[in-house]
């Protein structure tokens, strides 16, 4: 097995000294390494190979809204939700002030402080003295009971953040479920993510104590020779997010992801809301179910992703013409995407963007696989974006096989401006102008 | 820890770079009056939990089940304030405190003694017949911790270092509810362990230097955070209300500071140059 085989795990293309040597074969190694002088044999204890380039790619942290939203999804994702112990004005502003810091620092990367070495280090050590960026985003949200726990904040909840509600096929576990605080953790590696949530954990245990974590994985894909991009793959093998909007249009993120109405306070303008949704996958069963089945209940092709009613050649890209199938004889009524976005006049209004990762996390107490979603979505109004969309979805033939058990609503603060913001500074500034 | 015994000489040498303040200029001789009187504490401890543990053996073997729950909380609590002296003799930490999830067969284990047993017999069988060998046990348990205890020179790491132990197995282990799972009288625990801490702490702090105020103030304000929480949940006699009464909101903070107190708590040793 070659290096370019473990998933993503630097960059699969280029091929690496290890594994042009492995390609050698032991007599090969053995010769060439003799003959190199230099490169010793590969052992099983050497560490992955590692992209430098990958390692060194920032994503700026600054900007009118935070990162992690628009920005392209890396490989790992991790949600992790606190319960917030800062009660005053000035405790949150601490609070918010040592988070933006670890993020400058934690996102653009850098050497690690030296310390006494008979005090803890400053670091965990895990991504060694200097800490590479990786892509790495940390976007920070405040939960309903994060305003409804203070009353110097009253009138100044973003007006449909609300506690998420119970919708009719969740059995919400209240260990797994909402939070003061959420912060999205996305970068290349899983470690990446890791080291970021326990520099956060150590360095504001004043002021955050862990609810839940759910970490998950997006399946890197090899380009197609077009070069068109294609969408991941979810744990129920259909592609996930097609009808996506367009990220890099930033009228329709101005519309559709960034918070923007009159009615919302001021301070919120350019914040964004986010739907967290713990989604179980009964995948044992949804293995053994027909394929024709399968994209029935999604309305997909599964191997393309294309929609039901294109031909043979059809892509994910293509637009499923439902004003033609009013009966749903091509792509069921029912089904996942025509319920998820009905593609009818005013729906367009009810559009989310959708950055979700897979999780799999052991095994049930009936000894089946605890696999799913990871289910993150963005979208200027709640009630209009995800609320709408689960509603709409809420009976689908697809419930059968999925059992959502946690997540959160939370609101996503703008974003840091520049060097001399933070983050929560206009919430911070409308309390203290009030 | 155990390991890792006070050197005489002066660690300082080398380290003026990094900013410690409180530099001990000799550390072991700045120690003796603190460890002393921490060998002091934990003697009156460890007799008193020889006493306490009497009374609850007595009333087991009376058969006085509601006699018993009345004392188990209380008896506890001498054994919690001193748990980083009394952990450095692994064999009978584990025949005193183990819990039935340290053992694959949990409750019906064999090797299941000591308070938790004891605690399961008398909340959860509502009997003391099954538990009188575990009482006698326990009792010839704590007298040997008692006795070993008075021949042993205390390892200034363990002390120095016990402040933040006891809140790392807070954090760890406790905030949960899983310590005292039968009763539910965990908060008596906490406040034992957060005041073992505290006298930790307060016997060392006027070795810190003057320049750690900002270290002080900030530990000082996170132990009275944390008696502020608790004293709200005391009930007349002197005791805790259970557990399952401390609020989520509550818990968080007890959580925040206990984690909080650990991670300052982990510089002393540092700061009095051990290590």
């Amino acid at each position: 097995m070659s290096k370019a085989d473990h998933g993503g795990r630097g960059c699969p293309f280029g091929p690496s000294r290890r594994s042009v040597l492995l390609g050698l074969g032991a007599g090969g190694i053995g010769a060439m390494a003799a003959q190199a002088g230099t490169a010793a044999a590969p052992q099983v204890n050497d560490a992955p190979d590692a992209s430098a380039e990958a390692a060194a790619r920032r994503v700026p942290y600054l900007g009118r809204h935070q990162a992690g939203i628009v920005t392209p999804r890396p490989e790992a994702g991790l949600v992790a939700a606190f319960d917030v112990v800062a009660f005053s004005p000035d405790e949150v502003e601490r609070m918010l002030k040592t988070l933006t810091e670890r993020i400058a620092f934690l996102t653009q990367g850098g050497e690690v402080p030296g310390r006494d070495p008979r005090l803890p280090p400053a670091d965990s050590g895990m991504l060694g003295p200097v800490v590479s960026p990786d892509s790495l985003t940390v976007t920070v949200g405040l939960g309903r009971s994060f305003f409804d726990g203070r009353d110097w904040l009253s009138g100044l909840a973003p007006v449909h953040l609300a506690r998420m509600a119970e919708f009719p096929n969740d059995a919400l576990d209240p260990a797994m479920c909402h939070g003061d605080l959420s912060i999205q953790f996305c970068a290349g590696l899983p470690d990446t993510n890791i080291h970021a949530l326990r520099d956060i954990v150590k360095s504001l245990s004043e002021f955050l104590v862990l609810r839940w974590t759910m970490e998950g994985s997006v399946p890197p894909v090899v380009p197609a020779p077009s070069g068109e991009t294609q969408s991941a793959r979810n744990f129920l093998g259909f592609r996930d997010g097609s009808a996506n909007p367009d990220s890099n249009d930033a009228a329709a993120m101005d519309r559709l992801v960034w918070t923007h109405a009159a009615g919302e306070p001021g301070w919120a303008q350019g914040g964004s809301y986010q739907a967290v949704r713990l989604i179980r996958n009964f995948v044992e069963r949804w293995d053994r179910s027909a394929l024709a089945e399968q994209e029935a209940i999604f309305g997909r092709r599964k191997v393309s992703g294309a929609p039901l009613d294109g031909g043979e050649a059809a892509t994910e890209r293509d637009v499923p013409d439902y004003a033609a199938d009013p009966d749903g004889l091509a792509t069921p009524l029912d089904s996942h995407i025509r319920r998820a976005n009905p593609r009818s006049k005013g729906s367009e209004a009810n559009l989310i963007l959708r950055r979700p990762f897979n999780y799999s996390r052991g095994v049930s107490a009936n000894g089946q696989l605890d696999q799913g979603l990871l289910f993150i979505c963005y979208q200027a109004d709640l009630e209009a974006g995800f609320i709408t969309v689960q509603t709409r979805l809420n009976g689908e033939p697809l419930e059968e096989y999925l059992k959502p058990f946690g997540g959160g609503y939370f609101f996503v603060l703008p974003g840091i401006r520049d060097a001399g913001d933070h983050l929560g500074a206009t919430l911070l500034d409308a309390v203290r102008h009030a | 820890m155990t390991g890792n015994f006070l050197k005489t000489t002066v660690l300082a040498a080398g380290l003026a770079g990094w900013g410690l303040s409180a530099l001990a200029a000799s550390p072991s001789l700045e120690l003796v009056a603190p460890l002393a009187d921490y060998k002091i504490y934990v003697a009156e401890n460890t007799a008193q939990l020889v006493a306490d543990t009497t009374g609850l053996v007595d009333a087991i073997k009376a058969g006085d089940v509601e006699g018993a729950k009345a004392l188990f909380a209380a008896t506890r609590t001498s054994y919690e304030k001193i748990e980083p002296i009394a952990e450095l003799f692994a064999d009978l930490d584990v025949s005193i405190d183990a819990r039935a999830d340290d053992y694959e067969k949990g409750e019906a284990d064999p090797a299941f003694t000591g308070f938790h047993r004891i605690e399961y017999g008398l909340w959860v069988e509502g009997s003391t017949d099954g538990i009188q060998d575990y009482a006698d046990g326990l009792l010839a348990d704590v007298t040997d911790l008692d006795s070993r205890i008075a021949a042993l020179t205390f390892p200034p790491d363990a002390v120095v270092g016990g402040a933040a132990a006891l809140m790392e197995e807070v954090a760890a282990t406790k905030i949960s509810g899983e310590e005292d799972r039968y009763s539910r009288t965990d908060l008596w625990d906490f406040d034992a362990n957060f005041a073992g801490a505290k006298e930790i702490y307060e016997l060392l702090k006027p070795l810190l230097a003057e320049g750690d105020s900002a270290f002080t103030a900030k530990v000082d304000g996170n132990f009275g955070t944390v008696e502020e929480v608790l004293a709200k949940y005391r009930t007349e006699d002197g005791g805790f209300a259970s557990y399952e009464e401390l609020s989520g909101s509550d818990r968080a903070l007890l959580s925040a500071k206990v984690n909080t107190l650990a991670e300052d708590l982990s510089t002393l040793e540092a700061k009095l140059g051990l290590g």
